[in-house]
């Protein structure tokens, strides 16, 4: 699988436009469910697809084979998911600003029973909540946290990807986790 | 009480951004104190509900659609003029910038794009006088583009900071310049393999685009969204940065 890959990666470095669209086939799904992630809006992530896969076969004859094709796919759509957001400032919630000072503790501020059957069958409202809770916070602190949590990035490939410290990357994802919490304090 | 904070819970649930020592030590207090088994437990469900969130998928045509509007850009692309139409397009933009300065720099630009293609272009030509002249490319590059940051510095700081209509409006015309040189030197920045640089020009853009394009009488909320923007992207910051590691580069240079 991997070597089929590379080979058509290395078809596409060749300008083999059929080869890179087996890479758009295998790969434009996921890329939609990062870059919607990101935007909270599936025409934004959509546009965000389209330019990443164009940067792509524009930029493939640069990708060295460092990390693998996904990764650098991966890079490339969040940037592109950033550049629609900051096209469409508007997306920007005003509730996106840290609430209270990001060394305070905040688990456990209210006491938690363990989920018992009427939170369960709340899961819904839950869900709800929780996307509501991602669109409010800001899209630097979704991204960071959309990618260590839901795609497994490391901090340190959070800092190269959005061009920041490790230090602000880290602050970024503590902003989201609370905002986080505060999602299911109603719920409780 | 605890000396481990939530940041420090977090960080340990990802196993990710502490040293071994510290997750050993989290590891320890988890045994001991339930008190902070407790605030774990309330993480784990905070970061599992995260999970809950329901998942957008793409429609079934989706693959098809991006691929059918991606053929298009690519084959438009493909048919894109080449080289010397590039030199010839650098040249009409040095002519239509509106101020002498950003025409100088484009102009230099020019000089520097037709040394680059010479120099890929010839193959008996000495090593030492092709190294020469990119070095001086890449320094006359260096120069303008350090102007250019300069001058979105001021302009950002002025959006950011000003709340008259006369300033705003003399902004927006400085941005339409800034666009096209911002273009400019980011395509040159990418010529000379200078990615990081050319990246970076490439995220200004649309905010210059934005700028350029915000009416003297843009509202409260329009600037306030502007302000939000700048502060929560760093992006003041990240312009001084690169504008302080070029000069730096410069003087290491000279």
């Amino acid at each position: 699988m991997a070597n089929e890959e590379e080979r058509r990666v290395a078809a596409a470095r060749r300008g083999d436009r059929g080869a890179f669209r087996l890479l758009v086939e295998a790969y434009a799904r996921m890329l939609f469910t990062l870059c919607v992630r990101i935007t909270r809006d599936a025409a934004l992530a959509e546009d965000a697809v389209q330019e990443a896969l164009f940067n792509a076969w524009r930029h493939i004859a640069e990708f060295d084979g460092r990390s693998s094709f996904k990764t650098w796919l991966h890079r490339i759509a969040v940037n592109a998911a950033l550049e629609q957001m900051r096209r469409n400032a508007r997306h920007e919630s005003a509730d996106a600003s840290a609430q209270g000072d990001d060394d305070d503790d905040f688990l456990l501020q209210r006491s938690v029973d363990e989920p018992g059957p009427e939170q369960h069958a709340l899961g819904d409202e839950i869900g709800r909540h929780v996307d509501d809770h991602l669109a409010r916070m800001s899209v630097i602190e979704r991204t960071a946290f959309v990618l260590r949590h839901a795609e497994g990035h490391s901090i340190e490939e959070i800092s190269q990807t959005l061009s920041m410290n490790t230090s602000a990357s880290k602050q970024a994802i503590f902003r989201a986790v609370r905002k986080l919490r505060g999602a299911l304090q109603p719920l409780r | 009480m605890s000396t481990i904070s939530d940041n420090d819970l977090i960080l340990y649930f990802y196993r990710d951004g502490l040293d071994a020592g510290r997750n050993a030590e989290i590891d320890a207090a988890l045994r001991s104190s339930e008190s902070l088994r407790a605030r774990y437990r309330d993480l784990q469900r905070t970061l599992q509900a995260a999970d809950a969130a329901p998942p957008v998928e793409p429609d079934d045509g989706f693959t098809q659609r991006v691929w059918q509007r991606l053929e298009q850009r690519i084959e438009q692309a493909s048919n894109a003029p080449r080289r010397d139409d590039w030199r010839t397009r650098l040249r009409d933009l040095a002519q239509s910038l509106l101020s002498p300065r950003l025409a100088l720099a484009a102009t230099c630009l020019v000089a520097f794009a037709v040394g680059i293609g010479y120099y890929a272009g010839r193959s008996s030509a000495t090593h030492e006088a092709s190294a020469r002249d990119s070095a001086l490319a890449a320094r006359v590059l260096d120069a303008y583009v350090s102007d250019h940051l300069r001058a979105t510095e001021g302009l950002l700081l002025t959006a950011a900071n000003s709340d008259s209509s006369d300033l705003h409006a003399g902004n927006s015309d400085l941005a339409a310049t800034l666009v096209d040189s911002n273009r400019l030197y980011a395509a040159a920045a990418a010529r000379a393999g200078n990615t990081r640089l050319a990246d970076f020009l490439r995220q200004l853009e649309p905010v210059l685009i934005d700028l350029a394009n915000q009416p003297a009488d843009a509202s409260i909320q329009s600037r306030d969204g502007l302000r939000d923007y700048l502060r929560k992207t760093d992006l003041l910051f990240q312009v001084r940065a690169t504008q302080a590691r070029i000069d730096n580069a410069g003087k290491h240079k000279t």
